[in-house]
Parts: structure tokens; sequence; C-alpha cells
């Protein structure tokens, strides 16, 4: 088998020296996973190297890391297509968690956003005794599927640029498994959940972060615009849902009576006359005032609209 | 070459700019942007919220007016546009109870179920795959020689890379090469692929504006005088938006926003106030030589 020599550099990292590059030089063929190349370095080269693995084959959610730059799972990562056109490869621990060593973070704070969505079946009474059975159509089996296939690797929290500026926001993973329960027909804390999460689900920005690096794609950002799919059902009130649903309602609408949105209309309805009113301040000064008066044509044929927006299900 | 052409609600209202300058230089590029007839909104990143056959079912009828005007592509210089038909497109083909709920919606509308015949692309897509970079070249007429421009690419226009398909998620460099064409010098950032914060405006404006901080911080301590984007959603939460930033961060400097037609307008001559800039990129500009 054809081998190459590759160069790794790694970010190491420990409380007494702080972070800092090393490099190592070591051969790889087509078929090196990049914990084999982590393996072989800890191995033969520097017993000090700290990172995680096990399985190799991207069940247990170990290794995860930056491989250049890229929130990845090193098993799933093959060295000679990973290298530069320098045949180097730069290794570091995740961003968000706190750095433990090497390669290694501290990810409490995932299972700590885990735990708070009750990432359980709540089965009814009845199924417990022995006196029903728990029964879901192939269709709604499907539904929650994809958002079950989470193995807790924490590179979608790690890549998540609503987490690192908001405490509150419990994070992709967190929302893809609690959506799996609501959509669950056999689960019975519907209600509880959606108190839960919905919240949260607006403080998601839906940059689609998530479902990029995602190994096993669950697509959280799906699990969090499907949770979304459930306001009508959700009976409380916070600031964030509050004006969510302003929002989002004001768009429905002049989608619905005009098939087009302005955003003029859409930031007073949204923000209240106050904040909007400093919106135009700011825009008249900026010279762009004017934009806020283009009329667009509505859309001509508003019964096609109208008719495809009906309620269906 | 003819070109079906999507604006956006957000391109023929506030961010009129970005149309302005988008129209500008197809003209000068033999690109005869052909409007979608009777086009509506796309509801992107919204309308999926509310109800995903809804969201699906407009993108659509958009692809199926491009289909009857005779194209198979579509662009549109808006990255949220571009993402909702194209996710739009994707769940139509591979989520049978997501498509056996839209066909009936068309069928209510009276068209015809969907068949993926045209394609969504994104207008600087256009630009480097049917244009190419060479042509757009030997338009410029006043090289930009000198300007440090940070290369923002947002997160519409990339992810999920499976659908979009135009470059990598991580690595991208369509903006860096259009920025390059136009003589000035393009500077990668650490956060050029992070989001703007645009969608949480209407939950979450504190978390939202910090994100769009973010961007531009990064992007000044990299070395950008300006920022050049691709996005109509961007333009609204980076170009005006920056009055709000600065007084939430108390911030004393501006990093001014340009759609990226607006950038290679400056370049084939165009006035910064013919490409409908806001004052603040007008000013800088002057103070740069260019007006």
């Amino acid at each position: 088998m054809e081998e190459k020599e590759i160069t790794v550099n790694i970010k190491k990292y420990n409380d007494k020296d702080g972070a800092f590059w090393k490099s190592y030089k070591l051969k790889a063929d087509k078929y090196t996973q990049m914990t084999e190349v982590l393996r072989r370095i800890k191995s033969e080269q520097d017993p000090s190297l700290a990172y995680r693995a096990s399985c190799h084959m991207a069940v247990c959610g170990s290794c995860s890391m930056k491989i250049n730059g890229i929130p990845s799972l090193a098993c799933r990562t093959i060295a000679l297509q990973a290298v530069d056109e320098k045949n180097e490869i730069n290794v570091e621990s995740m961003d968000y968690y706190p750095g433990v060593r090497d390669l290694i973070t501290d990810i409490d704070v995932f299972y700590d956003k885990m735990y708070k969505v009750m990432p359980r079946l709540i089965a009814d009474e009845s199924v417990l005794m022995g006196e029903n059975e728990q029964r879901m159509t192939p269709e709604n089996q499907t539904e929650v599927w994809k958002f079950q296939e989470c193995i807790y690797c924490g590179l979608c929290v790690s890549a998540c640029p609503s987490v690192k500026e908001d405490e509150q926001f419990l994070g992709p993973a967190a929302h893809a498994k609690g959506f799996r329960f609501i959509d669950d027909v056999r689960d019975t804390k519907k209600s509880e959940r959606l108190d839960l999460l919905m919240d949260s689900a607006y403080r998601c920005t839906s940059c689609y972060m998530c479902y990029e690096v995602c190994p096993q794609d669950v697509q959280p950002v799906i699990a969090i615009k499907k949770t979304k799919n459930y306001l009508d059902q959700y009976k409380g009130n916070t600031p964030i849902t509050i004006m969510a649903r302003k929002h989002d309602d004001t768009v429905e609408n002049l989608i619905e009576t005009t098939g087009k949105i302005k955003e003029s209309t859409l930031f007073l309805k949204t923000f209240g006359f106050g904040e909007a009113m400093r919106d135009a301040i700011d825009m008249l000064k900026s010279g762009k005032f004017k934009y806020a008066f283009e009329k667009d044509s509505n859309v001509k044929n508003m019964n096609e609209i109208k008719n495809m927006m009906g309620e269906k299900k | 070459m003819k070109v079906a052409y999507y604006p956006g609600c957000a391109s023929h209202g506030i961010a009129k700019d970005v149309d302005i300058a988008t129209q500008l230089i197809a003209k000068d590029l033999d690109l005869e942007l052909m409007e979608v007839d009777d086009w509506n909104c796309c509801g992107g990143g919204f309308m999926d919220d509310k109800n995903e056959a809804v969201h699906a079912s407009l993108n659509l009828r958009n692809l199926e007016k491009v289909e009857k005007m005779g194209y198979d592509k579509m662009a549109t210089p808006c990255s949220v546009c571009l993402n909702s038909h194209k996710v739009a497109a994707d769940k139509y083909e591979n989520d049978p109870v997501l498509k056996e709920d839209v066909d009936q919606r068309l069928k209510d509308a009276n068209m015809e179920e969907y068949d993926n015949g045209v394609e969504s692309e994104h207008f600087i897509w256009v630009l480097i795959r049917d244009v190419g970079i060479e042509n757009i070249r030997k338009h410029v007429k006043r090289p930009l020689t000198g300007i440090k421009i940070g290369t923002y690419y947002g997160c519409q226009l990339l992810r999920p890379s499976n659908v979009m398909g135009f470059e990598s998620a991580f690595n991208p460099h369509s903006v860096m090469d259009l920025v390059a064409a136009t003589g000035a010098t393009p500077v990668a950032f650490p956060m050029k692929t992070a989001c703007c914060g645009f969608p949480l405006m209407g939950s979450n404006p504190p978390v939202a504006l910090k994100m769009a901080n973010n961007i531009l911080s990064s992007a000044r301590n990299e070395g950008s005088e300006m920022l050049v984007h691709p996005c109509s959603l961007c333009h609204l939460q980076l170009d005006v938006t920056q009055d709000k930033i600065q007084r939430q961060f108390k911030q004393d400097w501006r990093l001014p926003a340009l759609y990226i037609t607006q950038l290679i307008g400056l370049s084939f001559g165009y006035t910064p106030k013919q490409l409908g800039m806001s004052k603040g990129s007008i000013e800088y500009l002057r103070s740069r030589g260019i007006s």
C-alpha cells in the first residue's frame, strides 16, 4: 500500500503551559483514520498526547475535535483526504467547551442541556402496567427516526453561534432529542415538552451549522423548525415567544393578503411603534428611508396563494 | 444571456440598493434578468417554522412560473431566498409524506405537480459560472486597488452544503474571487461563514445584534476597511442596523457593509450614489478617493 509522509500539527493544552502547537511527522495510507494517526503519535512519539476515542466507527461520539478548523469526528476523517497541499493537517479541540488537556474538553454543559429536555419516553400508565401496547405508525416512526440518532458527540453545540451568546438556548442536540418525543405518539408529556422547548426554539438563528457538522445527519435545525410548528399549541408566554408570535403571524398575514413581505410593516408590527421609529431615524440618517416606501406590486393571482395556504392537515 | 430573476421581497423593499446594483452590473455584463412572472414571497426562514408544506408550496409556485417562462435556472441575489427554494425543492423530492400534502395544495391552486425542472442559483454563482471571473475583470474601469475588503459569506448561501452544493461550507472562495476581480484586496476572517443574526431580530434582538457585531469585529480585527456580503437580509442587518449595534455596544467605529454587486458596480465605474449606497458607505468611499 502506498504511504505518504504527513505532518500533523496539534494544538496542545494544559493548565501549566496554556495552549501551544506541536508538530508530528508520520506515514499514512489511504485508509488511515485520524484516530489511528493520533494513536500512533501517542504510542510512538508523544505519550503525553491526550485525546478521546473509542469505537473508531462513528458510534460512540468520543473523538470530536476540529480538524483543519472543521468540527469533525476524528474516526470519520481519513488523514490523506484531510491534508492540504503541503501534506499538513491541523488538529484542535472543539470550540465552546472548556479545555481539560490537549484535545480533551469538558462537555458537561452538553449533558446538562440534554438532561433539561427530559430525554426519555414517558409512556401512558396503562402501558407501564401492561394493560396496553405501545403503538406507532410507520409514518410516525419515520418522522422521529432521524432525530433520535444523536451519538452525543457534542459537535453541533460546539459549532452553534447562538449557544455561545445565549445561555438560555438549549442548543441543537437537546432540541433534536426533545422534539423527537414531542412528535412521538406514545409519549404523554407533549405540553410539558412544549413548555421546555418553545422559548428556546426561538433562540435558534436557523444557520444550519448543526445540520452541517452532525456526523449522524440528525439535522437538529429541522427539529427546531418543526418544534416552532407547534407554536399555536403552546400555551405559555415568554418575551421571546410573544415577539416571535407577532413577527411570524405578521409574516404569514402579509403573504396571505399580498403574496409578499413588506419589511417596514413587519418592523412596525413586531417591534411596536417606538422601536420602529428608532429604526426609521437610523434609516433617515443613512439616506435609505426612501426605500421604506418602495411599493412592490402584490401577487396578481392571489387565489393561487390563498388556496395553497389553506388548512390541509 | 437571459436568466430568470427572483429579486425577493427585501431587494424590492428596504434593501432596494441590492436590486439597483445587481441590475446595473447585469446590464454591463449582457445578462438579461427576466423577472419571474407574478412571483410570491418564498417565506424563507419563517414560513417553514409555521408550516413546512405551505412553505414548500410557495417556493414551488415560483419555480413552476420559471419553468413556464421557459427557463431551467432561477437566479436570486438573496441567500435566504436561495436557501428557501433549494431546501423546499429538496424536501419535495425526498419526503413523500410532505410531497403528498404539497401536491394537494398545488392542485387546489390549479397548478401542476412540480417536476424539479428548475435549478435555483445565487446571482454570484451565475457571475462565476456563466459570466466568468475573467469576463468580469474585463469590465473593470476603476480597479479598487489597495482597498481591503472583508469577504463575508454568512450561513444560508453555504449550508446545508449537500443541498446548496456550490462550494465548501467551511472553505468557500466565491466572494473572495469576485472581490479580487474588482482589484480590491480580499480579507478572509474567522467568522466569515457565521450567521449575521438577522433571523433572530424577530424574536431575540439583543443576541441578534451581538452576532452581527461578532462578524463586524472579526472582519475589522483582520484589517478589513469594508465588508462585502452576498445577501439582501445580511444587508439589512449589517448596513443601517450598525447604528443600533453602535448604541448597544457603545462602539465608536463602523465597518461599511456593501452588497457584493455594489462593490463590483464601483469597479465598473458607477458612483456610490448610483449604486444606492447608504451615507456611511458613501462617506467612507469618498475618504478613500472614490465617488
